[in-house]
Parts: C-alpha cells; sequence; structure tokens
C-alpha cells in the first residue's frame, strides 16, 4: 500500500524543488525614469533614476532615489553600461516616463521604441516626453518629496485630463508612427528657473521624427479640439479686443462636437478639408466694465471669430511642420484608396487646404450673468 | 454503445468550444494580417462558414451510421485493411496537431512568462496533466471541458477593457482592398485555428438523444466560435495599425500588455496564466480523439498513455522557424484531407453504394 505513494511523491518532489523564474524585488534596481540626449559628438547620453529600496527591518524600508548616465554610439549598449553601475539588476518594468531630448528626437524615436516594445519585461505604457534642451537636465533635477518621473506623471496625467497635451503612451505612438495615414504629436516639458519645470505644449512630429516645430499651451488645446480629443474639460484663456478696447476672458469647454469633412477634387488636385466645431463653453472669467451684462450673442461672434482665426493659425503650423495630426492621410486611403495608391503623401500633405470654422455657445456663465 | 460514457448535447457545446479554443486566438490576427489585411474579419467569417459546411457534411454522413464510431465507419465502407490505413492516418493527424498544439504552447509560456524554465519541465506538465485527464473517460472530460469554459468569460472581459485604448476603425476600411484570392488565404490560416470540430466525427455515437437537435448544437458552438474569432479580429485591427500587426507574433496578449491600470499592471501575464487552461484542453481533445481513433474499449487506456508520451518526446526536438513552417504546412494538407476530403470520400461512396446502419446484416 505504502509503496504505490512512493513513486509519485518522488516524482512530485523533483518538480517542486525549483523554480527557474522567480525574480525577487531585493536584486533589482527599479527603474523609475529614463532620458535620452544627442551629445555635442553624436553620441547619444542615456540617464536613469533608479530607485534603491532597502529594508531597514521590520517593515520599514528606505527609499533613496539615485542616478546613473552613460554614453554610447548607439542606443544599444547603453543598458548593460548602467547594469553594471547598478547595486541589482537593471529592471525597467516600472520606467513611467521616458525623456527624450529636443535634438535626439529630431533624429528619430522609432529606434527607442523598438528597444521598449520588443523585450518581454519592458513596461509599454509609459509616457514619452519629449524636453525642450537636454532632457537629462530636467530628469537630473531633485524636487523635495516624491522622485521626479512619478512628479513629471502626475503633472503628464493632470494635463491630460484637461486637453491640454494627447494621451500618449508608448504604445499608442509607436501605433501611429508606423501607419502611413496619420502623424504623433508629443507633450513637451521645459526647464523654468534652475528647479522648476513646466509643461509646455506639444511637438509635432513627421513619421518618427520631430519637426522641431512645436506650439504652446494656449495652441495645443485648440489642435486637441481639432483633433477630436476632447477629454474632461479643457481651459482657455482669451483677449478679445471689443469696442477697440482689450477683454480678457477664461473658459471652459463642457461639450465638443467636431465634424471633419474632406472635399476632394481630383481634377484640380486639390483637398479641401472642411473642420466645423461647435462648443458649448461655460465662462470663467470676464473681465468688463462695472454694471453691465454680459452680451452673449455678441461674446458668441466675437469668440468665435478669433477661435476661428487661431485655428487658422493651428493648421497653418500643421502644414508647416508637415505633421498629418488629424490624419487626413489615413482619411484618403479609408475613403478614396484609389487616390491614396496614386500620390506620395509625404509630399501631397503640404497643399491640403484646412477650412476651419469654430462656433462657440455660451450655455453658463458661472454664478453671476 | 455503452450509456456509461455517453455526453449531453450541453457538453457537446463546450467540448466542441474547448477543442477549437487555445493557443490559436492569440496569434490568429497576425496569421491573418500577412495575407488579408483589413479584411481579416471577413477571412475569419468564411473560415466560420466553410466549418459550417463541413459539419453539414459530417451529418449526412453519420446519419447513415448512427451507432458507429468514426472508425468502424471507415472500416465498413473501404474494407477492413483501407479502413485500418485510414484510421492510422486520422490517428498520426492527430498526433501531430496535438504536437503543434503542446510546441506553439510552450512556445509561448516560454517567451511570455517563464522564459528560463527548460521546455522539458513545461512539456512534462502540460502533457502529464493532459495524459492523466485523458485516461478518464468522456464523460469526465466533457464536464472538465463545461467547467473551464467560464474562463471564456474572463477573455471577453479583459476584451472589454481594451475599449479604453484608442481605436481606429478606419484600418478596416475600404472594405474588400485586399481582393477575394488573398481573403480566401487569410481564411485558410483562420480555419486552422478553428480545427478541433473535427472531433465531432469521433464523439458523435457517444451523444445521448442524437435523433434531433444535434445540429443546433454544432451550428450553435460554430456560430460561437466564429462570433468570438470575428470580434477578436475586429478588436485588434482597430487597435493596431496594419504594420504593427505584421510585426507582432501574438497580438491579442500584447492587446492585453498595452492596459494599464493603477493597481493592476501586466495584464498579458495574468491573462495568459490564466489562458493555460483552455490551451491544455485543447491539448486535452486531440490526445483524446487520437487515442479514440485507434484504439477500442480495452487499449483506450493504453493508447493515450503512449500516445502522450509520443507527443511529449517531440514536443522536445527543437525546431527552427523553417522547420517549424514545413511542419505545420504539411500538416495544414493533412488537415484538408483527413478533415474534408476523407468523409466527403466516405459520404461519396456510401452514398454510391447505398451502405448504411445495418445495411451489411441485409
Amino acid at each position: 500500500m505504502k509503496s504505490r505513494y512512493i513513486i509519485p511523491l518522488c516524482v512530485l518532489f523533483i518538480l517542486l524543488t525549483g523554480c527557474w523564474d522567480q525574480n525577487l524585488l531585493v536584486n533589482y534596481s527599479l527603474i523609475n525614469g529614463i532620458s535620452l540626449d544627442l551629445t555635442n559628438n553624436d553620441n547619444i547620453l542615456g540617464t536613469v533614476r533608479v530607485l534603491n529600496i532597502q529594508s531597514k527591518g521590520g517593515g520599514q524600508y528606505e527609499i533613496q532615489d539615485e542616478q546613473f548616465q552613460s554614453t554610447r554610439p548607439t542606443f544599444v549598449g547603453l543598458e548593460s553600461d548602467i547594469n553594471k553601475m547598478l547595486p541589482g539588476k537593471f529592471d525597467a518594468k516600472k520606467a513611467y516616463v521616458v525623456l527624450i531630448g529636443e535634438e535626439m528626437a529630431k533624429r528619430g524615436i522609432h529606434p527607442f521604441l523598438a528597444a521598449f516594445y520588443r523585450p518581454r519585461e519592458s513596461y509599454i505604457t509609459s509616457k514619452i516626453v519629449i524636453t525642450k534642451g537636454k532632457a537629462s537636465d530636467i530628469l537630473g533635477m531633485e524636487p523635495q518629496k516624491s522622485p521626479i518621473a512619478f512628479f513629471l506623471l502626475q503633472g503628464l496625467k493632470s494635463s491630460e485630463e484637461t486637453t491640454l497635451i494627447p494621451e500618449e503612451t508608448l504604445f499608442t505612438v509607436w501605433t501611429k508612427i508606423v501607419d502611413s495615414g496619420q502623424d504623433v504629436v508629443l507633450p513637451y516639458v521645459e526647464k523654468i528657473e534652475s528647479k522648476k519645470m513646466s509643461i509646455g505644449g506639444v511637438v509635432l512630429f513627421h513619421g518618427d521624427k520631430s519637426s522641431g516645430i512645436s506650439l504652446p499651451k494656449e495652441q495645443s488645446t485648440l489642435l486637441l479640439l481639432l483633433m477630436d480629443k476632447f477629454k474632461k474639460v479643457s481651459n482657455m484663456d482669451l483677449i478679445l479686443v471689443e469696442n477697440s478696447k482689450p477683454v480678457s476672458i477664461t473658459f471652459r469647454t463642457e461639450r465638443l462636437n467636431r465634424n471633419l469633412d474632406l472635399e476632394i477634387d481630383e481634377s484640380a488636385q486639390r483637398i479641401i478639408c472642411k473642420l466645423n466645431l461647435k462648443m458649448d463653453i461655460q465662462i470663467r472669467n470676464y473681465l468688463e466694465e462695472t454694471n453691465q451684462k454680459i452680451n452673449i450673442d455678441q461674446l458668441n461672434k466675437d469668440l468665435s471669430t478669433e477661435l476661428t482665426k487661431q485655428a487658422k493659425e493651428v493648421t497653418d503650423t500643421l502644414l508647416k511642420a508637415n505633421c498629418d495630426a488629424l490624419g487626413i492621410g489615413r482619411r484618403i486611403a479609408s475613403f478614396h484608396p484609389e487616390l491614396w495608391k496614386k500620390m506620395n503623401w509625404n509630399e501631397e500633405y503640404k497643399n491640403v487646404q484646412f477650412e476651419p470654422d469654430i462656433k462657440v455657445n455660451i450655455i453658463k456663465t458661472g454664478h453671476v450673468f | 454503445m455503452n450509456d456509461k460514457i455517453s455526453i449531453s448535447k450541453f457538453q457537446l457545446y463546450f467540448f466542441l468550444i474547448q477543442s477549437q479554443l487555445g493557443i490559436g486566438i492569440l496569434s490568429l490576427p497576425n496569421a491573418v494580417q500577412s495575407t488579408a489585411n483589413g479584411d481579416g474579419w471577413i477571412s475569419t467569417l468564411l473560415a466560420g462558414g466553410a466549418v459550417q459546411l463541413t459539419f453539414i457534411l459530417y451529418w449526412f454522413l453519420l446519419r447513415r451510421f448512427p451507432n458507429d464510431i468514426y472508425t468502424e465507419l471507415t472500416k465498413k465502407i473501404l474494407g477492413h485493411v483501407l479502413g485500418k490505413v485510414c484510421n492510422l492516418a486520422i490517428y498520426l493527424y492527430f498526433i501531430l496537431t496535438g504536437y503543434l498544439a503542446v510546441f506553439l504552447f510552450i512556445h509561448v509560456v516560454s517567451s511570455w512568462l517563464l522564459p528560463l524554465t527548460p521546455f522539458w519541465i513545461l512539456s512534462l506538465l502540460i502533457v502529464g496533466s493532459s495524459i492523466y485527464l485523458t485516461v478518464s473517460d468522456l464523460r469526465i472530460i466533457a464536464r472538465f471541458f463545461v467547467m473551464t469554459s467560464f474562463l471564456i468569460i474572463i477573455l471577453l472581459f479583459l476584451s472589454f477593457l481594451t475599449f479604453s485604448l484608442p481605436k481606429e476603425y478606419q484600418f478596416l476600411l475600404p472594405i474588400g482592398d485586399s481582393g477575394v484570392k488573398n481573403i480566401l488565404l487569410g481564411s485558410n490560416k483562420s480555419l486552422f485555428s478553428m480545427l478541433g470540430f473535427e472531433g465531432f466525427l469521433l464523439i458523435f455515437p457517444f451523444i445521448i438523444n442524437r435523433e434531433k437537435g444535434v445540429m443546433k448544437t454544432i451550428t450553435l458552438a460554430n456560430l460561437f466560435i466564429t462570433g468570438l474569432y470575428t470580434y477578436f479580429m475586429i478588436l485588434c485591427l482597430a487597435s493596431f495599425s496594419p504594420h504593427q500587426l505584421h510585426q507582432i507574433k501574438e497580438p491579442l496578449l500584447y492587446l492585453f500588455r498595452a492596459l494599464s491600470f493603477p493597481m493592476l499592471d501586466r495584464l498579458d501575464l495574468l491573462f495568459l496564466s490564466i489562458w493555460i487552461v483552455p490551451m491544455t484542453t485543447s491539448v486535452i481533445s486531440y490526445l483524446f480523439f487520437a487515442a479514440k481513433s485507434i484504439s477500442n474499449k480495452e487499449s483506450y487506456k493504453k493508447t493515450v498513455i503512449i500516445s502522450g508520451i509520443f507527443i511529449y518526446c517531440l514536443s522536445l526536438v527543437p525546431l527552427d522557424q523553417n522547420m517549424e513552417e514545413l511542419i505545420s504546412k504539411y500538416h495544414s494538407y493533412l488537415g484538408y484531407v483527413i478533415v474534408m476530403g476523407l468523409p466527403a470520400f466516405l459520404l461519396f461512396l456510401s452514398a454510391i453504394f447505398n451502405k448504411k446502419e445495418g445495411s451489411e446484416r441485409v
């Protein structure tokens, strides 16, 4: 009776003895932020911020946030270089932000993306941010409380919610970069003063290369509205000229209805893109003379004209950067496949005529009239 | 037939679904993308249609011999010797399919979950547990399959979560752009991830009350699988750009990888750990079909164990990508012969000679 169980038991013991794939947290150095820069002699400077977790016993941990750097001619080898400096194994499983220097982005970002989406363990929902100036300067900053990467991540998330920057992750950027019918816009951060940074707006890309042209905050919000990427809310500040007096106004967009129509005249080789935007807004701040109610109809008209003018500026910038952020190419490929196969979109995109038209409708004026 | 190992129609439904659903769905969008591009979803629909036609073919064939197992049927129609040769070919086909399922299975688990664990351990665990379940009778297998079907709900739930990712339905447009030929080639690929339905031939005589309603059950099972595959095709086509789909080996897992929640990350790894069970059920059903195709009641257990060991040994042979493609190619040829050619031929012969149940006795 007993001998019947001995063989299965032995087999079980063999199977239970080891686990090949165990990764203990103590053996790893957790990387929370990565930055990539182009140095003066065309080498790549990689910087990482590492969280060093040390147990002090009794469930207490001491956390240190350290910085490591390495330079190489290409991206390859940076990881193993840094790995040698680290106290534990290189672990980019939680690299929340990847900062890419302005100059590096002009060379193309696809090689770095490949290094992130190919390996099994990497984190493909990290945020990609372009920096004005050196990326390592931003990553090297020391805010008082949490590591800079977490600080930056929080800022990015709140900016995404207020429709200031697009909601992009490494994965979605990859999707857009390899698609010829659309281009990506990525947020940028810049250093202000010596120890502070601010999320600026968006950098326009063509393919995987930065065009070097960027849109500041106000315009990036408008671009996102034109792209129909409206999130929860979006705030805008404008200075209008009313009765030859400047009036400043702050409003919050609450509902958005975008209509994008393409008119294609094949004989004249003309592509006209009609962008109709209907915005329902709430006035947050309106500085005007005392004792006067807001003339809503007039204000609606003025705002519409002003925003339409600004939208035209935005689309002109898009054309200048050759950045098809609105996905016009994808539309042509879907609805006019014959035409799409004939044309060279890289060249043709510049000839698209944008006709933006924004209609503003004030639905709330806050708690006062 | 012996009532002890009969299954209900409800169990038949899940039996078919579990044999069909497994490793194939993970890489299906990539396989179909290589030819059909944005029209991959049409390919899966067509493949579903082809499966339905095959089911009708099976139905006409099996209706003539409602009490015989498929392997006796081949002997009755083709004669004893030729029938045995046929059964051997069927056996080899199931072994090969089972082997490919195990091979792909351990490669996916190895490349996603356990890169350092040696193949022989992974294979041992998979094949070992498959043998353990397969040696018990059909009813227990069917019960297990019904029980594990709730895991499909997890798959569906996770797929709903992916709607938070940006979707671009324009990737599906213009419809029919890749041409009839490419869509059909894509159907060929999707048909092979739907394999498992041919097991119906072997389990037919074990179904309770098989006089009516069986056709309805298998049609529903096919509808479910076709619907599920088409749904995931559309989901992947809209989530990845065409170039990406060409590159990614297991798009479905990648889709879950792109999800991130404050408390939960890397859903692909969690999902794959769960999906190990449906992948194993496919192996189990192939082992079962293989053993059924050459054994009788007495030799069944022995055949299962020997076939299992056979598959295990095969799975340890290292293969490079070219060899693997070659084997899959020959497997697909053999598949068409066994799954569609042979039953059609048998039906043709039995119709000509008007052979039916009991006609030999007359």
